[in-house]
């Protein structure tokens, strides 16, 4: 009896297992997946703050997991795609926005979004983004990916090394770059070079917007897919011819790194004192700032010098979007459109501004850092959202939209490379790099554009 | 494509076929019509299994001289790939000789089930895991593909011959010939050297030998990331000895020349211990009294090596020389990809770096599969030398 009673609990105890299972499982919290291009503090930053939010949202879980750099994250996402093992939220560079719209692997956020007002009570409020990156991200005039970190190019120099030279104010020419390298390279204390920069496409890009001129055409790819590149103008000839004499003259100190390596091999001889002046991205206004405090260096932040020859129309932007992966379960993607709201909600914009130097971006961000004084207490801060903030909105500056971008960039760092490491004519250069560009993107276009 | 022109292409390789195999029953004295019917068969089913996939396409009256060279190329290598065989099997028929080895061998299985059934699973992952790939690669090779792409487009064989007149594409293949020997000569020559000493009984030999095997327990980009900080210009190590003790630096990873042999000697540095290993264990299988005798008979050190030595360590050597070109041409990629990422001007890039940049991060596909091909082919042909020139030259012992 006492046996037959024992197995009759123990079998009552499984049916009541097997039924609590379903039960238990729904309280198990919604897992959310999303991948970023960062591995340093800033993976350390959006790790806490995916943290907190699945403590403010207990019916989600959301996890954060950083790849080295915008290039591999990139890579990795084909690749994942030909698995079908996307995550739900894709962090892609500006560049990859035409791959992505063309990938078919996302769905606009707008879309997404609908009409709602709210999203498990985060406000959507996208009219209070600012307006350069409203401007990139939009495209067809509707969202397609929630805009996050956004930077521009800009200058820094060291005060200190400046101010020993007789230069009081940072340049803001090409003409006032090479003037201060002059004075600067005959201090008896002069540093190994002047300045530096990381040969990444985007300064190309950048340089080449200031002066108003297109990348590519169809309005940089804006008013229709872009079919041919046209950097090979006379505005991309005068950067090629520039950075070649400034390296001719022992200015210009070049690593020899290119792409997503580089942008460390410029840093470290800024920090390190070996350089005087760097052009860098505003995404690290931070520890510019503050690494730069440390080692003894006053480190003021200004726009990007530019050809004083053809004038200043403006900057473009840089930096990332978040893109939501198609095809997710309801809830997934609710979750996923809660996490990306919230990540960008007005008190987390300012904050991720101020532990970066990336744009705050929402307007009501950069009322509540200017109500708190942030802007006059770190004035370097204020510099990228300035330069862009006075940019005349226009095809060039609005950035280029073409397909394969990513690889178009290494060709023209490519060429970079070349000028300044040979004694190769620029313009020959540049003219071979256009071919190449416009055979690749031909190649593009046949097999990615979608069907009209 | 249709018309006239494959089917006189077929014709040509069939009579090609007829008049080669027919010579070849000539000369056993069989029937010469059987053999002509052979060789054209052959010849044929050689001539459709590598046009046929191709659709005849260089031979399209639009296309270029080149196209139609490289059509008759394919056409040479796919009537050798049938006929070659089918010759082999017809001649070991007509000299009686036994296909299969007979049970005169002791040990050998009967049947050829049971010994089939024992290959199977090796087959199988072989076919997965190999054979489906290197098929994928080839069809992938003629077309314009790229990751993620919607669709991909048939352009016959332009990834190949478009390399046959870019200078880059030289440049590379020169750059990878120049680094995988210097490589595997100086790895070679250098274990070697540090092997004869470390063999010796000396105290503590363990430890020293264990101490030189290390580097071999490190992976490629261990090794890349370590180097990258000794060869860093402005802060590394080598060049802070070099400017303290010589009063000069090199800039290691700016410089072409200077990249390339950062390269050559971390990988050196790293397959050194694999090298050393080896060495030691011929070295130690060196019978003592062939040295003495030759030192008896008044050869000095450095002769007792070379004609004693050395001869003996040859099938080591030979081994060493297939695993160190394997090394050099595959797995330096991760060492260069730390190190210098193919630059400076493209000074490191090597066939393998080039396929990675292509196929992964311009995502061209296509362009990428025809280049692996090319590489797969050089090294067929380099083993196939090797065993050649090398493999008659190696003594095994008695």
């Amino acid at each position: 009896m006492q046996k037959r009673n024992r197995a009759f609990f123990l079998c009552l105890l499984l049916m009541g297992l097997v039924l609590a299972a379903p039960v238990a499982a729904q309280d198990e919290p919604i897992d959310v997946v999303a991948w970023f291009a960062f591995t340093d503090y800033r993976l350390d930053w959006l790790q806490e703050k995916a943290a907190a939010f699945n403590e403010q949202f207990p019916q989600y879980n959301v996890t954060i997991e950083g790849f080295a750099n915008y290039e591999e994250l990139f890579t990795s996402t084909t690749l994942a795609a030909e698995q079908n093992s996307l995550p739900a939220i894709i962090q892609y560079f500006e560049v990859a926005t035409q791959d992505a719209l063309d990938s078919g692997y996302f769905k606009p956020v707008a879309e997404a979004i609908g009409d709602r007002e709210e999203i498990n009570g985060v406000e959507v409020a996208l009219d209070d983004i600012v307006q350069p990156a409203s401007a990139y991200y939009t495209i067809g005039g509707q969202w397609s990916s929630m805009p996050f970190n956004t930077s521009s190019a800009i200058w820094f120099s060291d005060m200190n090394v400046l101010r020993a030279a007789g230069i009081e104010e940072p340049p803001a020419t090409w003409g006032e770059v090479d003037a201060a390298c002059e004075a600067i390279m005959a201090l008896d204390n002069a540093p190994q070079y002047c300045w530096t920069f990381p040969n990444h496409g985007w300064f190309f890009e950048q340089w080449l917007g200031q002066q108003n001129a297109l990348f590519a055409n169809n309005d940089n790819g804006r008013s229709a897919r872009a079919t041919e590149v046209v950097f090979n103008s006379e505005a991309g000839l005068a950067v090629l011819e520039w950075l070649d004499d400034q390296a001719e003259k022992g200015y210009l100190y070049y690593s020899g790194t290119q792409g997503g390596g580089s942008w460390s091999t410029a840093q470290q001889p800024f920090l390190t004192g070996q350089v005087a002046m760097v052009a860098f991205s505003s995404s690290d206004t931070a520890p510019f700032t503050e690494t730069g405090a440390e080692n003894g260096l006053d480190v003021v932040a200004s726009f990007l010098p530019y050809n004083e020859e053809t004038g200043w129309t403006g900057n473009l932007i840089g930096g990332a979007s978040l893109w939501l992966v198609d095809g997710l379960a309801p809830e997934v993607e609710d979750g996923a459109l809660t996490f990306l709201l919230w990540l960008i909600n007005t008190e987390n914009a300012a904050e991720w501004h101020q532990v970066t130097g990336y744009i705050p971006i929402r307007e009501s961000a950069v009322e509540m850092l200017t109500e708190a004084g942030w802007f006059e207490e770190n004035p370097n801060f204020i510099v990228a959202s300035e330069q862009l903030a006075q940019s005349e909105v226009t095809p060039a500056t609005s950035g280029a939209v073409l397909g394969a971008f990513p690889a178009i960039r290494d060709i023209v760092t490519q060429a970079i490379d070349t000028v300044l490491l040979t004694d190769e004519d620029p313009a020959t250069v540049l003219e071979q790099a256009a071919r190449e560009a416009n055979q690749t993107l031909e190649e593009y276009n046949l097999l990615n554009a979608p069907e009209e | 494509m249709s018309g006239l022109v494959p089917v006189l292409i077929i014709v040509l390789a069939a009579i090609f076929g007829a008049v080669y195999m027919a010579n070849v029953f000539r000369r056993y004295r069989r029937n010469i019509a059987v053999g002509g019917l052979v060789g054209a068969a052959s010849a044929t089913a050689g001539a459709l299994l590598v046009m046929l996939p191709l659709n005849f396409c260089t031979f399209e009256p639009e296309r270029q001289t080149i196209d139609r060279v490289f059509g008759f190329l394919l056409l040479a290598i796919g009537v050798g790939l049938v006929l070659w065989p089918v010759n082999w099997f017809i001649r070991q028929r007509f000299e009686g000789n036994p296909l299969f080895a007979t049970q005169t061998q002791p040990g050998a299985f009967k049947g050829w089930l049971t010994p089939a059934l024992l290959l199977l699973p090796t087959l199988a992952i072989l076919a997965i895991f190999l054979y489906y790939p290197i098929f994928d690669t080839f069809s992938l090779s003629v077309l314009l593909a790229r990751l993620g792409a919607r669709r991909s487009v048939f352009v016959c064989v332009d990834n190949f011959t478009s390399l046959v007149t870019d200078p880059s594409y030289h440049n590379t293949v020169i750059i990878t010939l120049f680094i995988s020997f210097a490589i595997v000569i100086i790895g070679l020559a250098l274990g070697l050297l540090v092997a004869s000493m470390a063999y010796q009984p000396i105290t503590g030999a363990r430890i020293y030998r264990t101490l030189l095997i290390w580097p071999y327990a490190i992976s490629p980009a261990v090794a890349g990331v370590i180097f990258l900080l000794l060869f860093n210009p402005a802060g590394g190590f080598i060049n802070y000895v070099l400017s303290n003790t010589f009063g000069f630096s090199v800039p290691w990873l700016q410089d072409p020349t200077a990249a390339r042999w950062a390269i050559i000697a971390t990988s050196v540095w790293k397959s050194m211990g694999f090298n050393i290993l080896f060495y030691i264990a011929g070295l130690q299988n060196v019978p003592n009294d062939l040295k003495e005798s030759a030192a008896i008979d008044g050869a000095n050190a450095l002769q007792r090596f070379w004609y004693v030595t050395f001869p003996l360590l040859s099938p080591i050597t030979f081994f060493l020389i297939i695993t160190n070109m394997t090394y050099a041409f595959f797995e330096t990629f991760a060492t260069i990809d730390n190190l210098t990422r193919g630059g400076p001007l493209n000074a490191t890039t090597t066939m393998m770096y080039r396929i990675y940049q292509i196929g992964f991060v311009n995502q061209d596909l296509g362009k990428a599969a025809a280049q692996s091909i090319v590489l797969f082919v050089m090294v067929i042909g380099l083993t196939v030398l090797q065993f050649r020139s090398t493999g008659s030259r190696v003594t095994y012992g008695a």
